[in-house]
């Protein structure tokens, strides 16, 4: 039977640094192993599309530019993504990676969630070819 | 310190009014972030009490349906000014009391105890669930700490040998911190000013894991801000009030900042350190054991001064 | 006078309630302070899970039951791959298995210390709260480190896990149970003398061992009463058969118990935990699995934090299965709420809703149509379209 067990521990408290902290303006390094935003090597890939038939969440669309000369764009939606690193396991030539670096992905916009990886002029053709009416993109699913 | 000033400068500026409620603020603050720092956090910038304030009186008061409407508005306000008043029979911040007369502490405890009367009547008045059991219990608290909590104030008035605020001040300042010679009063005078506080662990009649808000859960804008700034009001009050009683007294302002810091770091320590107390165990607490120690306390001092008056 | 005291004065708490921090709705006849009947409803957080799995494969699954639950993800994902390994006849290496062990005790460490967080908090004990949260952040940056997220830690695969432990790690892992543990002794000694918290809690809400047995209590809720539930000691499952636990028991059965029986559960995963750190043995971490599951039907039972949790699935010879059935630990503890509540103080009851660490999202999974003038019906699928088309009609 005590009272106020807790005496010693709010003494110690208020004699060393709070354990919490003000976000933006500081922020603990996030490990190394830390599932944040996927990035996507193009030179890599063979477009097998395993990643995208067991993606829980449908996050990613690899959209074909050039079967034959392996050149691919992948279409990554942050917003859906679970960070499973389904994908990164999957892919056996090692074209997905999480980054540990690219985890605050807040925005007031709907755009930054819908990223595009590959060779720029591939990317450039896509959305050029998406931008006209009538020409469909070649099919994703 | 004497200081003369217009009545209506006193009533409206300084010391009551608007000077008071801000320095409520800013001990609102400081009790929130020393139980912050207790608790290992950051806590709130010295701001944000004054920001929540000015955000609610911005928004708009909704009252809700089957209440009485003129009283919805008017507790509040009775309750601020029930505090303010009694800020001006008690000497602030090493100043002279705004006005004073022989027995004005009865006056001043009597006001004191509006604002939780008010909170009662609020939660009363609507037809919430919540609101009526935290009414019942804010009033079920007050009949339990309010007897104690006069018999610890009594103590040094008592051995005063008056009942005026400024003199058991002057009283206090001149002979030994009566924190010493009885330090009994001492505890329920801290005790229960958390209870009439509603602080932490007395916080049952606004136990939001319980009853949401307590008394106020219908209350939203300008009625909440009234509210909270006659509560941190009462802070100011009753803090100073112990700081005379049983501190040594005030004499000027440094003395009244230290002493009352001082004081502000045992209540928040105490906020921090327990479970709260249900309702029935608040009054077990205080009928058992404040009120029986204060009366011995009490006639503790009688005899003494008995004793004394013999000896002489 | 007489008139108005017929009439119930129901308090009710929920759907939404500082009390809650998910949503599910109470409703507490009071007399006074005192509960003379209480009611549960649940069903607010329904999300259709079962059914969603039975349009995507295996693997995708995995990751939406994992998300069953934001607290014991790892077991709900534990649970289904063990279930579909066990259909398709793989085992998973040992290595994995003891990393599974791993994961999930480092789970429970951190589910335990979130409920003594919250439970503390229902008490009003706000400091202890704070403390045991801030020290729960312990765990959670080892879960991050380890798997790379603090949530869904997605530890399985089908057929094993993804990550592997270092000496690193190891160590990592090794030194923060030691302050773990040393902070734990501080709060059981918190949890067993402070007087004020006592008050809240000893001898409040007290479940026999029988009563706990008739309304099917599990997990701690059922250890504290004295009943000997722990599927980890009954049934060994995936590594504790390599690395078995003790069953914390209580005989108490009231509030004050079920602290110390998590409490001490803690102790034993520290144990454990460093038990399994010392033995692993190195080798493969995961093996081969055919996207195609063989036809069958299969229970597949873990011992989630708070209890028992139960996973029916069944397969056709596709990549989807036919249907997933989850039962969760909350769901059996639901029964003991209403019935220990009454004669207890309104006081009591955010205590007592906390004293099963209920997951309130865990268990909306039935639908049920209440109504005044029929009794209550259960509804299939075809039934239950029908209904919301002519509903929103
Ligand atoms: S991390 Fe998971 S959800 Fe995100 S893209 Fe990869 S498989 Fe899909
Ligand atoms: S799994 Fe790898 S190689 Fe295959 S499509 Fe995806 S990124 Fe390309």
């Amino acid at each position: 039977m005590a009272i106020g067990v807790l005496f010693g521990d709010l003494v110690k408290a208020f004699f060393t640094k709070p354990a919490t902290q003000n976000y933006p303006f500081t922020k603990t390094i996030a490990p190394e192993r830390l599932r944040g935003k996927l990035v996507y090597d193009p030179e890599k890939c063979i477009g097998c599309m395993l990643c995208m038939k067991d993606c829980p969440s449908n996050a990613i669309e690899l959209l074909t530019v050039d079967k034959i000369n392996k050149r691919f764009v992948m279409r990554y939606h942050p917003d859906r993504c679970v960070f499973c690193a389904q994908c990164v396991q999957l892919c056996r030539f090692n074209c997905l990676n999480m980054s540990n670096s690219l985890w605050e992905m807040a925005s007031t916009s709907k755009e930054a969630f819908e990223v595009y990886y590959g060779r720029e002029e591939d990317i450039a053709f896509l959305l050029e070819r998406a931008a006209q009416p009538g020409i469909n993109e070649p099919p994703c699913e | 310190m004497n200081l003369s000033l217009h009545p209506l400068i006193l009533l409206l500026v300084f010391p009551g009014g608007l000077f008071l409620m801000n320095i409520g603020l800013l001990y609102e603050w400081a009790d929130r972030k020393l139980v912050a720092r207790f608790q290992s956090r950051v806590g709130p910038r010295w701001f944000q009490p004054f920001a929540d304030t000015v955000k609610l009186l911005a928004k708009e008061e909704i009252i809700p349906n089957g209440v009485h409407k003129f009283m919805f508005q008017a507790l509040p306000i009775i309750a601020l000014t029930g505090a303010l008043t009694a800020a001006l029979y008690i000497p602030m911040f090493g100043f002279e009391a705004a006005f004073s007369f022989e027995g004005d502490l009865i006056v001043a405890l009597y006001m004191l105890s509006m604002m939780t009367l008010s909170i009662g009547l609020a939660g009363a008045n609507t037809l919430s669930r919540f609101t009526i059991i935290g009414a019942t219990r804010a009033l079920t608290q007050m009949f339990s700490y309010e007897a104690p909590f006069l018999l610890a104030l009594l103590g040094p008035a008592i051995a005063a040998g008056t009942w005026n605020i400024g003199k058991i001040n002057t009283f206090t300042g001149e002979n030994i911190w009566l924190i010493l010679a009885q330090p009994i009063g001492f505890i329920i005078a801290v005790v229960g000013l958390m209870g009439k506080l509603e602080l932490p662990p007395f916080d049952a009649p606004e136990a939001e894991t319980e009853i949401v808000a307590g008394a106020l859960t219908e209350y939203s804008g300008r009625g909440l801000a009234l509210f909270h700034i006659g509560k941190n009001v009462e802070l100011v009050i009753g803090l100073t009030l112990v700081v005379i009683f049983y501190l040594g007294g005030i004499a000027n302002p440094i003395e009244f900042i230290l002493k009352s810091a001082g004081l502000f770091l045992v209540v928040s320590a105490l906020q921090s350190m327990f479970a709260r107390l249900r309702i029935d165990q608040t009054v077990g607490l205080w009928w058992r054991l404040g009120a029986l120690m204060g009366l011995l306390q009490l006639l503790a001092i009688i005899f003494g001064r008995y004793l004394g008056e013999i000896l002489r | 006078m007489t008139e108005a005291k017929k009439e119930k004065f129901i308090v009710p708490i929920g759907p939404q309630h500082p009390a809650l921090k998910e949503p599910g709705n109470f409703e507490f006849t009071v007399d006074g302070e005192i509960v003379t009947d209480a009611t549960v409803r649940l069903g607010f957080v329904h999300r259709g899970i079962e059914k969603a799995c039975e349009t995507r494969n295996y693997t995708q699954d995995m990751y939406l039951l994992e998300r069953v639950c934001g607290i014991c993800s790892h077991v709900h994902a534990t649970a289904f791959v063990l279930g579909v390994e066990k259909l398709a006849g793989v085992q998973a290496p040992p290595r994995a298995e003891a990393i599974r062990v791993l994961a999930a005790e480092l789970e429970r460490i951190h589910s335990h210390l979130l409920w003594f967080g919250v439970a503390a908090h229902e008490a009003g004990f706000d400091t202890l709260f704070m403390y045991t949260w801030r020290d729960r952040e312990v765990v959670m940056d080892i879960l991050e480190t380890l798997s790379g997220s603090r949530v869904h830690y997605s530890v399985n695969i089908l057929g094993g896990v993804k990550i592997d432990i270092d000496q690193k790690l190891s160590d990592l892992i090794k030194k923060d149970m030691d302050f773990l543990e040393e902070r734990t002794e501080h709060y059981m000694k918190v949890v067993t003398t402070d007087e004020t918290f006592l008050g809240r809690t000893r001898g409040i809400g007290t479940l026999s061992r029988d009563r706990a047995k008739l309304l099917g209590a599990v997990g701690p809720t059922a250890r504290a009463s004295g009943v000997k539930r722990d599927v980890r000691v009954n049934a060994p499952y995936s590594g504790y058969k390599e690395f078995p636990v003790k069953m914390v028991i209580d005989q108490t059965g009231d509030l004050e118990a079920r602290f110390v029986v998590r409490l001490k559960e803690l102790y034993e995963s520290y144990r454990l935990i460093r038990e399994i750190l010392e033995k692993i043995q190195p080798g493969e971490i995961s093996t081969r699995i055919k996207r195609k599951i063989p036809e069958g039907e299969v229970i597949s039972r873990v011992e989630a934090p708070r209890g028992e949790l139960f996973y029916f699935i069944k397969s056709n010879g596709t990549e989807m299965p036919d249907r997933v059935k989850v039962r969760t630990p909350s769901l059996c503890n639901w029964g003991t709420i209403t019935d220990v509540a009454v004669g207890h103080k309104l006081a009591d009851m955010p205590m007592l809703l906390a004293g099963i660490d209920p997951c309130f999202s865990c268990n909306d999974r039935m639908v049920e149509i209440r109504s005044d003038s029929q009794p209550s019906q259960m509804m299939n699928w075809d039934g239950l379209r029908k209904y919301g088309i002519e509903y929103y009609k």
